[in-house]
């Protein structure tokens, strides 16, 4: 079990920074970046690269075969973790993850300027997340934090630290005091994820139930399948060490959960509840699945439903499409509705409207359209969708190509805010192993993302 | 600038030495509170980042270790880190700030001081940390803990018998009963990674120790479960109940937020289930594994792309797995390629009967796709599926014939080739669509397509009225043709011939043909066919028709399915590189230990009998050449296959009897003893006892060619393959 080493590259390709593969020869980083530029080069969408590429041996026997793991992190930025022996690339993958989140944890946004900035605390955040024989270390940003100051709290305790002249001995306590205590406080802690002694002053804890729905529907509108998964996100300010208890009222719509470690499983095994220690901070309590409740129909509703027409000619073709929510409460909002028009395509003309809408019919409530000519995309956006009524989009677009080949599927993706597919609710949140009140809240949110073929 | 270090930046790289070391030495003095030192040292590291060689300042920076501030000192270790061990002759400077260092107050700086020091394998560092090390694996602090017990792998990795003589395998069997979980965690890591080495000790865990550890997950960090589920592996229990308690304890893992903490725990789950009796239970686990299997496939598309990977292997060993949610893999058209060609080789895996219509008019969308590469797997896949679910054949033609009519060329092309297996499976069935075939024969212009084409024509060259003048038209182009169309074109005028033996055109078709392949063509295997047919034919023609036109056996894609053993040897990579690769590790990864399951009276008696051997290839030779006392033994093929299971059987004997006492808490054998053991055929007998292993295990992975290629094509092959593993289709269908 071995991750050999970590590279962020630039959007160019060229590595940023790099762990220090002090076992290797020098050239294995650099097979490992050639690989993946030879990789990105030969396809011409960057997300059909394989993730795990096999590298294959270099000059000499030392280099034998290794595997390559990367992820894009944004900003043309990419990330590779060097694999080899038994590891499991799953385990590069989280931790790619994971150190992604701390470096965003650190210092915002990741980009190019800020990695250059901040050089000397990434490297040292590598060197303690990940060993040079390859073991992930601590990545819980909990714990870091007392290792590896962040940039704007180092700069902060230098300058209080400074004015007192540092002798041999004072300088050796100054170490200790920023250093010495935290650490042993954050391993000392019997929990791993969470620090001792943490304060606030004012002591909150936040849950943002976020669900999302995928799913596929055919062309006659039959949906072929359609999945919802959720996740609790959570935001916990609590002093001291507070122990948890969250109950619902429907437990059993959640299906196939997945938690934090922090939560008890047995607990939830036994009795549907969450009994758990928080970290401190922004973190995913749990995942889970939702699933139809009635065994008749297998799938949930697709909560909108999409008309098409669509006529595909020589060097272009006409597109005709209906709109309309299905839910008879909720508004949907951002609705994006996206059509692949093949690789030659040129260009596109549509108008759009909305019929039965309702009163009050703002500016823009029709929705826009444009095409995107980088992705070869018609794509149609509409703020807000209410209960009622239809919206249209109606256009022709053309092709450079006699035979256009367009994408057999519409993409929609939309957003409705305080609302659960699953309509999961919170029964009560009892603290327990603190003497304090807290500030408690739950806030709801639905995403969709939705391929309706024709 | 690390990429291409050409001669400027070279002589950039040195100036920037001078100035860094003129830097270092300014700030020597008048230094308020080490500000300029922490400036030059901070460029120097970003330098180290990027890859620059920065060990020319060596002895510059080394001074800086005196300075009583953290930063400093840390970045002054980050120098060593990287830099340490190419300094043989210069790091004695450093050893006495090291020892001040591992006694410092401050557990942080203990930690940095020892963990800096493995990074150096020069003996005299190495003798140096042994001794702090000593004190540190039993610090109060557990950061200094965790931290030791990481530093006693490198130091094993360094020179593996002084560790061991220093006790320090023992001292790390200790601290997995540590309070502290981390602690716990690494160190089954460290014993994990001295185990996985060539020549090091084996690590084997018995009962008490496993259910110690397993204790210990709740309070472990992520990456710590995963090491202490993948040393799982290392318990071999003597039991059926063992390994069911054993299980039913893991199944809670299951519910994990982190992608590979699931995958590890279904690991583990696997091969418990090789050691277990009760059905139910294994039906149990095997329902309880889908649903987190399917919440992986919500994840990013590279953690899908491992997942899908796994499944196929998992589903291939454990079909009921899944068995229900053939809908989760239907592809979307915006998935990466590599995500959507994953999933359609689950979906072909999974179609039954049942489900074989939903999973037909998939496929027929996805063969109006824009990926061409995609379009030409789903045709193929409705024809596997034609092949696979009998009841479903004839929609699948149906559907091959309405792809065919599309014109598009490479879907036709696609359709041709797979409709020519179908002809094979059910012989007598589907001929009437020949003529459909027929009217596009120019459409074909790929050598697989256009030789599929052809053999259909000679084969029932009967039943198609113009195949003489079809075979004619092609033959005019026979000479310009692949290998591959010129063997296609030859069998088929041949088979033309003894259909229409009285037909003039037939007869100087096949005469053409024939002496083109005598004599134009230079491909031997082309020769040898061609007068082979001819002296058939000059000699003989009833019986050249009986031999050339004999009954074939029919096929099915039973036999895609990969051998038992070698899946139930991949499985225990479940999650690793080998499972993306279908193919063991140790054959293509670096540093790669080999793994098999090892026999125990609780192994079920269908993995018992497929059981593959495990060599451990590379023992260094000065092992291999001690001899054992004790009688010359058989050469190894003579051994029964069921004592093949150990590579080692003189070696496996003694350590399963001593564990199931209990009283050991590992078993820790060294190798030089257990390479005696082995030995016991004698010091003649030393080559090919090192060498006999490693040929079996190569064995069995012969059929899992085209590793890389990713998505074999499973081509149907013959049913009589069948026939070495008939008896274990019932146990893979439970």
């Amino acid at each position: 079990m071995a991750i050999d080493g970590l590279i962020i590259l630039d959007g160019s390709g060229r590595p940023i920074i790099q762990s220090g593969y002090t076992a290797y020869p020098p050239a294995y980083p650099l097979l490992h970046i050639d690989t993946l530029n030879n990789a990105l080069a030969q396809v011409s969408r960057e997300s059909d690269v394989d993730p795990v590429l096999y590298v294959g041996p270099g000059i000499g026997e030392s280099l034998a075969g290794s595997a390559c793991c990367h992820i894009e992190v944004g900003g043309g930025l990419r990330m590779i973790a060097s694999i080899s022996g038994d590891e499991d690339p799953l385990v590069a993958f989280a931790f790619l993850q994971a150190f992604l989140e701390i470096l965003q944890d650190y210092f915002g946004a990741v980009s190019t300027a800020t990695l250059r900035d901040n050089f000397d605390v990434v490297y040292q955040l590598l060197e303690e997340t990940l060993d040079s024989s390859g073991h992930p270390l601590t990545t819980s940003p909990n714990a870091l934090r007392d290792i590896v100051l962040p940039p704007s709290l180092l700069s902060k305790l230098l300058a209080s630290v400074s004015p007192s002249a540092p002798t041999s001995s004072s300088g050796r306590n100054t170490g200790g005091s920023f250093g010495g205590n935290g650490t042993g406080a954050a391993f000392a802690s019997p929990i791993p994820w969470r620090k001792a002694g943490v304060r606030h002053n004012h002591n909150e804890i936040l849950f943002d139930v976020v669900e999302e729905m995928r799913g596929i529907v055919g062309r006659n509108g039959v949906t072929l399948v359609s999945n919802v998964w959720g996740k609790i996100e959570s935001n916990a300010k609590l002093s001291g060490t507070p122990d948890l208890l969250l109950t619902f009222t429907n437990p059993n719509v959640l299906t196939d959960c997945a938690f934090h470690p922090c939560v008890r499983l047995q607990r939830w095994t036994r009795d549907k509840a969450l009994s758990f220690v928080p970290p401190d901070g922004r973190f995913v309590l749990a995942e889970y699945q939702h699933t139809s409740p009635s065994a008749v129909v297998s799938h949930l509703p697709v909560p909108l439903a999409l008309k098409t027409n669509i006529d595909i000619g020589e060097f272009g073709g006409t597109v005709h499409l209906t709109l309309s929510s299905r839910l008879s409460t909720k508004e949907l909002d951002n609705v994006e509705v996206e059509l692949y028009l093949g690789d030659d395509a040129s260009g596109a003309q549509c108008t759009t409207s909305s019929a039965g809408t309702g009163v009050g019919s703002v500016g823009g409530a029709e929705g826009s359209w444009s095409f995107d000519s980088r992705k070869k995309a018609l794509r149609w956006e509409i703020p807000s969708m209410r209960t009622s009524g239809s919206w249209v989009l109606r256009g022709s677009w053309t092709s450079k190509s006699k035979t256009p080949r367009p994408a057999h599927a519409v993409h929609i993706r939309f957003d409705i805010p305080a609302y659960n597919f699953s309509s999961l609710k919170v029964d009560q949140l009892r603290l327990s192993g603190e003497n304090y009140k807290m500030y408690k809240g739950v806030r709801g949110r639905s995403l969709g993302s939705i391929e309706w073929r024709w | 600038m690390s990429t291409q270090p050409g001669q400027d930046a070279k002589f950039f790289q040195r100036g920037k030495i001078e100035e860094f070391r003129a830097e270092l030495q300014a700030a020597e003095t008048k230094d308020k509170k080490y500000q300029k030192r922490k400036t030059v040292l901070k460029k120097v590291v970003a330098n180290i980042t990027m890859g620059n060689d920065m060990s020319p300042l060596f002895t510059d920076v080394v001074q800086c270790l005196g300075t009583p501030l953290l930063e400093i000192k840390k970045m002054v270790y980050l120098f060593l880190m990287s830099y340490g061990r190419t300094k043989p002759e210069q790091i004695h400077l450093v050893i006495p700030s090291f020892l001040q260092d591992c006694n410092d107050r401050n557990p942080l700086i203990r930690a940095l001081a020892i963990r800096t020091m493995s990074y150096i394998p020069i003996p005299v560092v190495t003798d140096a940390l042994s001794d702090q090390l000593r004190h540190c694996i039993k610090d109060r602090d557990p950061y200094v803990r965790k931290t030791a017990a990481i530093c006693v792998a490198k130091l094993y990795t360094a020179d593996p018998r002084k560790a061991e003589r220093g006790g320090f395998v023992e001292l790390l069997r200790d601290l997995m009963l540590d309070a502290n979980a981390t602690v716990v965690a690494n160190a089954v890591a460290a014993l994990s990674e001295i185990g996985d080495r060539q020549d090091g000790v084996i690590f084997r865990l018995n009962l008490l120790i496993a259910s110690k550890l397993i204790a210990a997950l709740g309070e472990s960090s992520e990456w710590g479960q995963i090491y202490i589920l993948d040393s799982l592996l290392r318990y071999v229990p003597d039991k059926h109940a063992d390994a069911e308690m054993m299980a039913e304890r893991v199944i809670v893992q299951l519910q994990h937020a982190n992608s590979a903490v699931v995958l590890t725990a279904i690991k583990v789950l696997l091969y418990l289930m090789n050691y277990m009796e009760n059905r139910r239970l294994i039906d149990y686990i095997c329902k309880k594994m889908g649903p987190p299997l399917v919440t992986l496939l919500s994840s990013g598309p590279e953690v899908q792309y491992v997942a899908l990977r796994n499944i196929l292997l998992i589903i291939q060993r454990r079909p009921a797995v899944l068995k229900n949610d053939v809908k989760v893999f239907f592809c979307k058209y915006n998935d990466p390629i590599y995500v959507k060609l994953a999933k359609l080789e689950i979906m072909y895996r999974l179609a039954r009967e049942e489900n074989a219509r939903e999973v037909l008019a998939e496929l027929e969308e996805y063969a109006s796709e824009v990926d061409i590469d995609f379009v030409r797997k789903a045709v193929r896949s409705m024809g596997r599926l034609a092949i696979k679910v009998e009841p479903a054949a004839d929609s699948c033609i149906q559907s091959l014939l309405g792809l065919i009519d599309t014109k598009v060329s490479y879907v036709v092309q696609e359709a041709v080739i797979v409709t020519k297996d179908v002809f094979r499976r059910y012989p007598g069935k589907y001929e009437g669509i020949i003529p459909k075939l027929c009217e596009n024969l120019d459409a074909l212009d790929e050598p697989e397509a256009k030789a599929a084409m052809v053999w259909i024509l000679g084969q029932f060259a009967d039943k198609i009225d113009n195949a003489d003048e079809l075979l004619d038209d092609l033959v005019y182009t026979f000479l310009d043709e692949p290998v591959e169309v010129q063997l296609a074109l030859l069998t088929a005028t041949v088979k033309l011939f003894i259909h229409k033996h009285q037909s003039d055109t037939t007869k100087a078709l096949v005469h053409k043909v024939l002496k083109w392949a005598t004599e134009e063509i230079d491909n031997p295997d082309l020769r040898d066919r061609g007068f082979m047919y001819w002296r058939m034919l000059a000699m003989n023609p009833t019986l050249a028709g009986e031999i050339v036109l004999a009954e074939k056996p029919a096929i099915t894609t039973d036999s895609d399915r990969m051998d038992r053993g070698a899946l139930d040897q991949l499985l225990l990579h479940t999650g690793t590189l080998g499972s993306i690769y279908h193919k063991n590790p140790e054959t293509f990864i670096r540093n790669a230990a080999g793994r098999a399951l090892i026999d125990s009276p609780a192994l079920n008696a269908n993995s018992r009998a497929v059981l593959v051997p495990l060599s451990r290839p590379q023992l260094p030779p000065v092992a291999v050449s001690v001899s054992g006392p004790g009688p010359t033994e058989p050469t190894r093929p003579s051994s029964p296959p069921g004592e093949a299971g150990t590579s080692k059987p003189s070696l496996a004997v003694p350590v399963a009897s001593g564990s199931s006492e209990g009283r050991d808490l590992l078993d820790i054998d060294d190798v030089t003893a257990e390479s005696g053991g082995g030995g016991d055929s004698g010091e003649g007998y030393g080559d090919i006892d090192d060498d006999g292993p490693t040929g079996n295990a190569a064995d069995p992975y012969a059929n899992l060619g085209g590793a890389f290629g990713g998505y074999s094509a499973d081509e149907p092959k013959p049913m009589g393959n069948r026939t070495g593993h008939g008896g274990d289709l019932d146990d893979l269908l439970f």
